[in-house]
Order: C-alpha cells, then sequence, then structure tokens
C-alpha cells in the first residue's frame, strides 16, 4: 500500500505532466497545426486518386531532403531528376487553390507573400527566357513549375511535412505536434527586382537592406572581424548540404550593443518569420537565447545597391545569402538559405 | 521622344537576358575539409558552367562516346586530386581518391551537373595540441571560383581554431586543436577532490 506521501508526489507528477501535455497540445502553435490539417485535408479533397498519390509521399530521410534551387528539367543536387508531389501547371485552378491555401495556412501573411514574389520573378525569368530557349531544353521556369507535396499523413499528433517549391524557392515546413519548423528553407531570386502591376517588387530586398544597415552600424573594430578578407561567391550550405556544419567565422554579437543585438534579430526575422507567427516566435526566442555565440559574416562592399554575401551562424540559426556571379550583374540573381543546425526537418521532435 | 518609345520598347524585349541558374563561363569549386585524429577528408564539389563544361566533359569522357565510364571518372578524379596540395604541420600529406560521382553529360553542358569527390589524406594518430593543415586548390585556376571551408569535427575533441584564406579562396590554412575538452590537470584535481571529500565525509560519519 503506498504511503501518502507518495502519493501526493504521484499525483503532483501526473498533474505537472498532464499540464506539460495540455500546453503542447493548445494555444496559437496547436491552432496552426489544426489549420494546417485541415487545408491539407481541404487539398487532398480536390484530387483524383492518381493525383493524391503523387502529392502524397512517405515522410523518410530521403523522401524530405528532395529539394532544390534549380529550375525545373534538371537533376537536383541530392540525385533526384523531379520535386515531390504535384506542380501548379498540372492542378486546376480550384487545386491549385486549395494547394496555395495549404501553403498560406503553415507561413505568415509576409511569408506566403515573400514566397509568392520569388514565383512571380521566376515567372519574369519564364516569359523573358522563353523566346530564346534551345529547342530541346527540358529546363523550365514560371509558376506552372511550382510544386507542393505533403509527406507523411497529416496529423496533430505525428510528424508531416508540407513542402512548396521550384526555382528559387524551397519552402519545407515540418508540421510536428504544435512545434513547426521551417529548417532547412531556400529562397531566391532572379530578378531580384522587377515592376509588378505599376510597383517595384524585391522579394529579398528587406534581406539585403537590413544587412547593409547592419554591417554599417558596426565599429571599426567590429567590422574588420566581420568582414572576411576573401570573396564568397556561393552558398556553402546549400541544397544537399544537409546535416554540415562549418566553423564559425566573422564577428561574434556577443560584443554588440543593444541595437545591433536587434538589428541583427531583426535581419534574422526575414527567414525565421516566413513561418507562422506562434512557431517564428518560438525560433526567435532560441535564437535570441544563443546570440552571444552568433557570429556575422561579411564579404563584399558595404556599399548598398553593390552586392555583398553575408552569413549569421549561431546555436540554432544558419543564414546564408549570396548574389551569383561578379561584377554589377550580381545584384539581381540571389540565393539564400535557411538552416537551423540542431532542428533541420525538426530533428527534436523526431528523436522524442 | 513619343517616337522613340516603341523602338525602346523593342530593344528592351530583343535584350539578352541571362536566364541561367549558374554562371557560364566559371568553374564551381566547392571544398569542405573534414579533421579527425587520424586523417582529413576533403568533400570537394565541382560544378563546371555552360560554357566550359565542353571542355571538362572532354576530360572526363576520354573515349569521346557520350557516356562518362567509372574508370574515366575515376582517372579524371585522380587528375583533380594531383592538383591539389595538403600538409599537415608542414608535411605533405598522401592523398587518395576514394569515391567520384559524375552526373549525365547532358546535365553537364547545361552547366548544372556536379561532380563530387571524396578524397582522404591519413596523418596517423596526431599528437594533442594546435595542428595547422593547408589545403591549395591548383585545379583549373584561370576559369574557377572557389570555396574553402572547414566542417565542424564529429569528434568533440578535434576544434576548429581558425581559417585563413587567399582572396579567391584557393588556398586555405585551418588551425585547429586535438585533445581532451577536459584537461588532465583538472582531471587530477577532481579527483583529488573528490578523495579528499569522501574522506572527510567518511569521517563526520564514524565521529557522528
Amino acid at each position: 500500500m503506498p504511503s501518502r506521501p507518495l502519493k501526493v508526489f504521484v499525483a503532483i507528477v501526473f498533474v505537472c505532466g498532464a499540464a506539460a501535455a495540455s500546453s503542447q497540445q493548445s494555444g496559437p502553435s496547436a491552432d496552426a497545426t489544426r489549420r494546417a490539417v485541415t487545408a491539407a485535408d481541404a487539398f487532398f479533397s480536390t484530387l483524383t486518386p492518381a493525383q493524391r498519390a503523387k502529392a502524397n509521399l512517405d515522410l523518410n530521410e530521403k523522401t524530405r531532403t528532395v529539394w532544390s534551387n534549380l529550375p525545373t528539367g534538371i537533376a537536383m543536387q541530392v540525385g533526384a531528376t523531379e520535386r515531390n508531389g504535384l506542380k501548379l501547371g498540372d492542378m486546376t485552378p480550384p487545386q491549385e487553390k486549395a494547394a496555395l491555401a495549404l501553403v498560406a495556412a503553415v507561413l505568415s501573411r509576409d511569408g506566403y507573400q515573400k514566397a509568392m514574389q520569388v514565383v512571380d520573378a521566376d515567372q519574369l525569368l519564364e516569359e523573358r527566357s522563353a523566346p530564346t530557349r534551345k529547342p530541346g531544353s527540358q529546363t523550365r521556369f514560371g509558376r506552372a513549375e511550382y510544386y507542393v507535396a505533403i509527406l507523411g499523413k497529416p496529423s496533430t499528433t505525428d510528424l508531416w511535412m508540407i513542402q512548396f517549391g521550384g526555382h528559387h524557392l524551397a519552402i519545407n515546413v515540418t508540421v510536428a505536434a504544435g512545434q513547426n519548423v521551417l529548417a532547412p528553407t531556400h529562397t531566391g531570386a532572379q530578378p531580384a527586382s522587377y515592376q509588378l502591376e505599376g510597383r517595384m517588387v524585391r522579394p529579398l530586398g528587406d534581406e539585403n537592406d537590413k544587412a547593409f544597415a547592419l554591417v554599417n552600424a558596426l565599429t571599426d573594430e567590429q567590422r574588420k572581424q566581420a568582414i572576411l578578407g576573401f570573396e564568397v561567391r556561393n552558398l556553402v550550405l546549400g541544397p544537399g548540404a544537409d546535416g554540415k556544419t562549418i566553423a564559425p567565422e566573422g564577428v561574434r554579437a556577443s560584443a554588440f550593443n543593444a541595437a545591433q543585438r536587434k538589428m541583427l534579430t531583426d535581419l534574422t526575422r526575414e527567414w525565421v518569420d516566413i513561418i507562422g507567427d506562434a512557431a517564428a516566435a518560438a525560433r526567435i526566442k532560441d535564437i535570441e537565447a544563443g546570440l552571444g555565440e552568433t557570429y556575422f559574416a561579411w564579404a563584399g562592399p558595404t556599399t548598398n545597391g553593390k552586392g555583398a554575401y553575408f552569413r549569421i551562424h549561431g546555436p540554432t540559426v544558419f543564414i546564408e545569402y549570396a548574389p551569383q556571379g561578379s561584377g554589377d550583374n550580381n545584384i539581381d540573381h540571389i540565393h539564400t538559405i535557411y538552416r537551423d543546425p540542431t532542428n533541420d526537418y525538426a530533428a527534436k521532435a523526431a528523436r522524442r | 521622344m513619343k517616337r522613340l518609345l516603341p523602338i525602346i520598347a523593342l530593344l528592351v524585349l530583343v535584350m539578352p537576358v541571362r536566364t541561367v541558374a549558374h554562371q557560364l563561363d566559371e568553374y564551381l569549386q566547392a571544398a569542405r575539409i573534414a579533421f579527425a585524429r587520424d586523417r582529413i577528408v576533403l568533400e570537394i564539389d565541382l560544378t563546371p558552367g555552360a560554357n566550359i563544361a565542353g571542355e571538362i566533359v572532354a576530360a572526363l569522357d576520354s573515349d569521346g562516346n557520350g557516356v562518362v565510364q567509372a574508370l574515366e571518372a575515376r582517372a579524371y578524379g585522380q587528375a583533380v586530386v594531383g592538383d591539389f596540395d595538403v600538409s599537415f604541420d608542414g608535411q605533405p600529406v598522401h592523398l587518395t581518391l576514394e569515391t567520384i560521382e559524375v552526373p549525365a553529360v547532358a546535365e553537364m553542358r547545361r552547366g548544372v551537373g556536379t561532380i563530387q569527390l571524396t578524397v582522404a589524406g591519413t596523418i596517423g594518430p596526431a599528437p594533442d595540441g594546435t595542428r595547422h593543415v593547408r589545403f591549395t586548390n591548383r585545379h583549373h585556376p584561370e576559369t574557377s571560383v572557389y570555396l574553402a571551408n572547414a566542417l565542424v569535427s564529429a569528434d568533440r575533441d578535434v576544434q576548429v581554431v581558425s581559417q585563413r584564406r587567399d582572396y579567391r579562396q584557393q588556398q586555405i590554412d585551418v588551425e585547429y586543436k586535438i585533445g581532451s575538452r577536459w584537461p588532465l590537470q583538472f582531471i587530477w584535481v577532481l579527483v583529488g577532490v573528490t578523495v579528499i571529500g569522501s574522506r572527510v565525509a567518511a569521517r563526520q560519519l564514524r565521529t557522528a
């Protein structure tokens, strides 16, 4: 017969455990998961059985890595020749609407807008390049070439994934029972600025401008540490480099004042905030906690309007922004990557 | 001016547009260097741009039949490794090509195929302390863009201390430390404190 103190102890442990479990299953994060499941089911309901089989694949270590910066028609870094899922060009208007509603369900309003601006830039690229395309070329750009896939079974408790990607875009959201994870995700832009319906659009303009503002807000000594003495002409840990961690370089943010720290966090948010608000808030909290061990590195000119590479590397964040090519052309073709060295594809939740 | 507008519009439409995902005339060579106590591993990604891919394909496909056979790939890989120099604490390291993967010729010709090599150098069980490795890449210097980075070691007792490169990243010098994260002196102090503490505790128990 258990003693009374033991019973009280067991009761306290049970109540605490229930409260902890409940805190993971309720609140804004859990709402986001439920919205995602509802949107996934709605998308499935628009598909034929054959389409559904193509759109919904198993979630495993191989399928989740099938994403790239490259256009359609080219083998990806991981060897696959086609992205997972169904492409927008093969969907009916109601199917496309449901597919994009699914993507919107797991992204913030600004994040979704950024993703669609990347798509719009690529549509422009397709319109410009199609007339001069070599006969027989399989390479395709444009809105029709963006794929939506669901990996795993949509669930409020188990891991599953939503992928939305095409040339210069790979949104990989692992839905993890109220703790959704955006990493790894790739954004890019070509052209990096364009006119649409009478207004100038720069999909990655804030990333660029905030970075230049930060490097120019550093002291001379800090800037000396931040600026790498060599050129960096591409992403170091781009698509296909899952699981790699390079040694950090640049200036350590532990030396930053409050204003500089805020600028660094705001810059980081340009990637982290692509995902829905609750998930982003949790990631930002982690990133702020690790700011003392976060490095900011820069390669290239420090005058905004010119192309420069930068990197943010902390315990739970790895971001690169890399203009492609050299000279004045490189500001119109950008590649970026966002990773979480501790939690790509929701590795923490997978371990649990 | 109004009469010029259609001409300007036409010029904009017919102007050549750079639509490739990668630079046409560059050979991108990305090196990631992994360190362990007894060896150094180079992970190399080689991506020739479309304008120079013909030259690389010709070197790879030595019999010109349009397909790169395993032996041809291996021969090309050996030639690439011959353009690498690695030194460990000032002494040259013999490099061995472990693996090479070659994409389809058509992809390389479009400037998007990446040749992947794994190259290893044995350094024996390196002694504890600060060690220095220099990697120099002399492969296709005229047209290449280089990246060179040290990877964080899987062995937590091996830690990168510093990286220095030339402007093009053709050469990288890496200093890294090998050794237990707990210095020997600290371990002896810990043992001493534990022994003394347990004796004091035992004495107090006896007197109580």
